[in-house]
């Protein structure tokens, strides 16, 4: 018995789970996509052609207070906000939210709408920093710029869902891209099961490239530059199809803060967004599931496919690796918060599919990818490996991923058909190869870095870089 | 340390048992993992490749299909319209659509499409005619046969394609569509009555308030808001009889979205129901319809344990305006509730001289949270927003 069997042993053990776990990791992904599309079907199906009108004019369609936090958007918030207000909606309020920006954000919006200091009444119903000033114009009677202390993004929408006059809340980033039908659509499952529906997310689009003018996406087209190219795709596969897949069963755990609908009611129930975390998306639909459960609530937090708010992605790597990494230390913190979940049958598809399954697959996933491509390698050149192992890795690792995001942008295609142009397809359908070569394996490595990141405390958000959709 | 030794100290107890010995008998690298043939390898790995290349390939040809579809469509589009419409232009004699008539499968469907899109806006002389070719050339029999299809998605798409032509013909049909057991079908049927329907068939939606889906329901309750008003006798009776509580909640609120004064006394008696909701909703039904008998029993609702009833009562009172109410709108001004402190000052903006002087004197309060309401309303005047 020598150091060497035993080495070789556990090398090839652990070569052994890794390809097992790569199998089950694509594999889930490819089950949630294909239970993603037909659940899209049957719901694309379910919307006959009249709804948008019938909803546009009827009494009984909720009226909405849109939130749109803003921190240093001096560039575009005066044509976002005209966009917001642009919007085809019954009844609505649009709230932005001055989180303390450091630059002119506040003085443009408050000459180009003509805004007056208000003495609109509002409680701390939900905890945030302290509200500077409330500012409403008499020519637009549905806008209200709230002026506060900075606090992030989680306490800014904290601060609007106070001022929220409305029962229904959709928080969107201030300089997101929304189609004008975009809340009609969205706000359908509230109409229809007003009772039970909590909360619905939308369909998060990447609008670089697209021809933006005047806050309307005029032209849809793919992005020239690599790294947003890459990022389309990966929309497709985890938000779209992804999340429809988790919606089917009721367990949908993230709704995108870009564009997400909730009763304002529930939301404070649970304490409003948490501020201490980098997630605070994910975190506020994973509290509302377990507190709804917690109460035997008969509830259903749904996600629709067709309505369409488009947002800026980031363009270089550095801004990328921010996101990404802020993104996974927010899940990991989500699951650690709520770890009672895992597992626990007393929170039905959440505790048993989703949650364990998050931990599985998105937070440990990138670890024993990672480990895979650093000693894998390691173990062939050892010996310990054949190169049919290294093979059957490389095959899971890049082919079978390669296979779920063409599937992907096979089923935008049958359903959406978002990107009209033969050229675009076809670079779509490259992308979808080659983001398997190298950028994957880019976006696990943060995420790798993200779980020593969380583990060292860091909470900070970064800086995301945007060129402006609406200036393009 | 031996190794055996070391992995009796990392692994469990159970495992420790027999993993030392495969170890000392160097059995782990058979045991683990099997050995793979390389040609089995790449044999896998070229048809995992060929998958690949087949969703690709898939891909393009279900979008050149496609593409071959749609073109081939729009061209002959362009060449139906001019003759659509000219059999709708105004004024024009029903002349014989035989040239229709003889179009191929694929025309038809074209033409179908082109006449469903031009429903949607069409109303008056133009949309009878459109009916009327719809009818002439067979399509409304093909969608009422449809609403009689094995496939619930067919029967729900021919219900929503009859509500948008909106031919009478089609009613009896719409009609069974309400019992179907699929609930899209039901909710789409209900829809397409409400587009079609007379006052007899309005009369049957009216119990489809209480629906066991949701949808359904709710639908019927949007088409009754619009339409309702042919029936609102037979809402109140099903207001009052049913025993389903949903529908009464929605009969209800129809009652005050329509404002039918005949359910003042109907709505009185819901004002101390034991369900909260059936309270909620009546008391804004009430405050919707404005008489006056409401008065004292919107003071009485001042003081319900649920804040959304002494809303909606504070709003009533803004409808109602009596300086009567000053005393009490004065006393919820002070309410835990911001909703119930802001309806009660708007009640107050909208009493005119003794309601302006009570928010005046509320600018004076020592609590921040009656002064700052005060002030509001004094800013913003009578635009109050609509409640939830």
């Amino acid at each position: 018995m020598s150091w060497r069997v035993a080495v070789a042993g556990l090398g090839q053990a652990y070569g052994a789970f890794i390809l097992s776990y790569l199998l089950a990791v694509n594999s889930y992904y490819l089950l949630l996509m294909v239970a993603g599309f037909l659940r899209t079907r049957r719901a694309l199906r379910e919307i006959f052609r009249p709804d948008q009108r019938r909803l546009m004019r009827s009494p009984i369609t909720p009226p909405i207070s849109l939130l749109a936090p803003a921190f240093n958007e001096e560039a575009n918030v005066a044509e976002n906000v005209r966009s917001l207000l642009m919007l085809d909606y019954p009844l609505f309020e649009v709230i932005l939210i001055n989180d303390g920006s450091r630059d002119r954000t506040l003085d443009i919006v408050i000459r180009q709408f003509g805004l007056r200091p208000s003495a609109r009444s509002f409680e701390y119903a939900v905890p945030c920093r302290t509200i500077r000033g409330v500012y409403e114009s008499p020519t637009y009677p549905n806008l209200v710029v709230v002026d506060k202390e900075n606090g992030g993004k989680a306490d800014a929408l904290n601060a609007g869902l106070n001022l929220a006059w409305y029962p229904l809340f959709c928080a969107i980033d201030a300089d997101s891209v929304l189609e004008p039908d975009a809340l009609l659509r969205l706000v359908r499952p509230f109409v229809e099961a007003p009772l039970e529906t909590v909360a619905a997310g939308g369909i998060i689009r990447v609008a670089n490239g697209c021809d933006i003018r005047a806050g309307r996406v005029r032209q849809v087209q793919l992005a020239r530059r690599l790294l947003p190219l890459m990022q389309i795709v990966e929309y497709l596969r985890a938000f779209l199809f992804g999340r429809m897949g988790w919606s089917a069963g009721n367990s949908l755990l993230v709704i995108s803060g870009a564009f997400g609908l909730f009763d304002k009611r529930v939301v404070v129930s649970v304490g409003g967004y948490a501020t201490d975390t980098v997630g605070e998306d994910m975190e506020l639909v994973v509290r509302i599931h377990r507190y709804l459960r917690d109460r035997g609530r008969r509830y259903r937090i749904g996600f629709v496919p067709d309505p369409i708010c488009w947002t800026e992605v980031p363009e270089t790597r550095r801004v990328l690796r921010r996101q990404r990494t802020r993104w996974q230390r927010g899940l990991i913190d989500t699951l650690w918060r709520h770890r009672a979940l895992i597992g626990n049958p007393r929170y039905g598809a959440v505790g048993l599919l989703a949650m364990p399954g998050f931990l599985a697959f998105e937070l440990l996933g990138p670890i024993v990818e990672f480990s895979g491509y650093v000693l894998l390698p390691l173990l062939w050149l050892a010996g310990v490996l054949s190169v049919q192992y290294a093979l059957a890795f490389l095959l899971l690792a890049v082919l079978y991923a390669a296979l779920v995001s063409s599937v992907a942008v096979l089923l935008e295609d049958i359903s959406f058909r978002r990107y009209p142009r033969v050229r675009d397809l076809g670079l779509l359908v490259l992308a979808a190869v080659i983001e398997n070569l190298g950028y994957r394996q880019l976006t696990t490595w943060w995420r790798v870095r993200a779980v020593w990141e969380f583990a060292r405390g860091d909470h900070s958000w970064g800086v995301m870089e945007r060129r402006g959709v609406g200036a393009r | 340390m031996e190794v055996a030794s070391w992995v009796q100290v990392i692994l469990p107890h159970r495992l420790t048992a027999t993993l030392p010995r495969w170890l000392a008998r160097g059995e782990v690298l058979t045991s683990m993992l099997p050995a793979i043939p390389l040609s089995l390898a790449l044999l896998v790995v070229f048809a995992l490749g060929g998958v690949v290349v087949l969703v690709l390939l898939s891909l393009l040809t279900q979008r050149a299909i496609v593409s071959l579809i749609t073109n081939r469509a729009q061209r002959r589009q362009t060449a139906l319209a001019p003759r659509v419409y000219q059999v709708l232009s105004p004024g024009a004699s029903r002349a014989p659509v035989d040239d229709l008539l003889a179009l191929g499968r694929f025309d038809r469907a074209v033409l179908r499409r082109l006449l469903l899109g031009l429903a949607l806006d069409l109303r008056g002389e133009a949309a009878a005619a459109l009916c009327g070719l719809y009818r002439d050339i067979g399509l409304l029999r093909g969608d009422i046969a449809r609403l009689r299809s094995w496939r619930a998605a067919d029967r729900a798409a021919a219900a929503a394609d009859l509500g948008v032509i909106r031919d009478p013909a089609a009613l009896p049909a719409l009609l069974e569509g309400l019992r179907d057991r699929d609930s899209l079908v039901r909710q789409t049927a209900v829809w397409a009555v409400g587009e079609v329907g007379d006052r007899a068939s309005l009369r049957k939606l009216v119990p489809l308030l209480g629906d066991s889906g949701a949808r359904v329901a709710r639908c019927a309750e949007e088409v009754l808001a619009f339409r309702g008003r042919e029936v609102e006798e037979t809402v109140l009776a099903y207001a009052r009889d049913t025993t389903s509580q949903g529908g009464r909640r929605a009969a209800i609120d129809l009652l005050g979205w329509l404002r039918v004064s005949a359910a003042a006394d109907f709505l009185l008696s819901s004002f101390e129901d034991p369900d909260a909701e059936i309270r909620v909703k009546s008391v804004k039904a009430a405050a919707a319809i404005g008489d006056p008998r409401f008065l004292e029993p919107f003071h009485d609702r001042l003081a319900d344990d649920r804040w959304e009833v002494r809303c909606q009562a504070a709003k009533g009172l803004s409808v109602l305006g009596s300086p009567a109410s000053v005393p009490w709108l004065e006393t919820a001004l002070r309410d835990s509730q911001w909703w119930v402190r802001f309806y009660a000052a708007a009640a107050l903006a909208e009493i005119g001289e003794r309601g302006e002087a009570a928010l005046a004197a509320a600018l004076e309060d020592p609590e921040p949270r009656v002064s700052g309401m005060a002030r509001y309303l004094l800013e913003r005047g009578a635009a109050v927003p609509a409640l939830p």
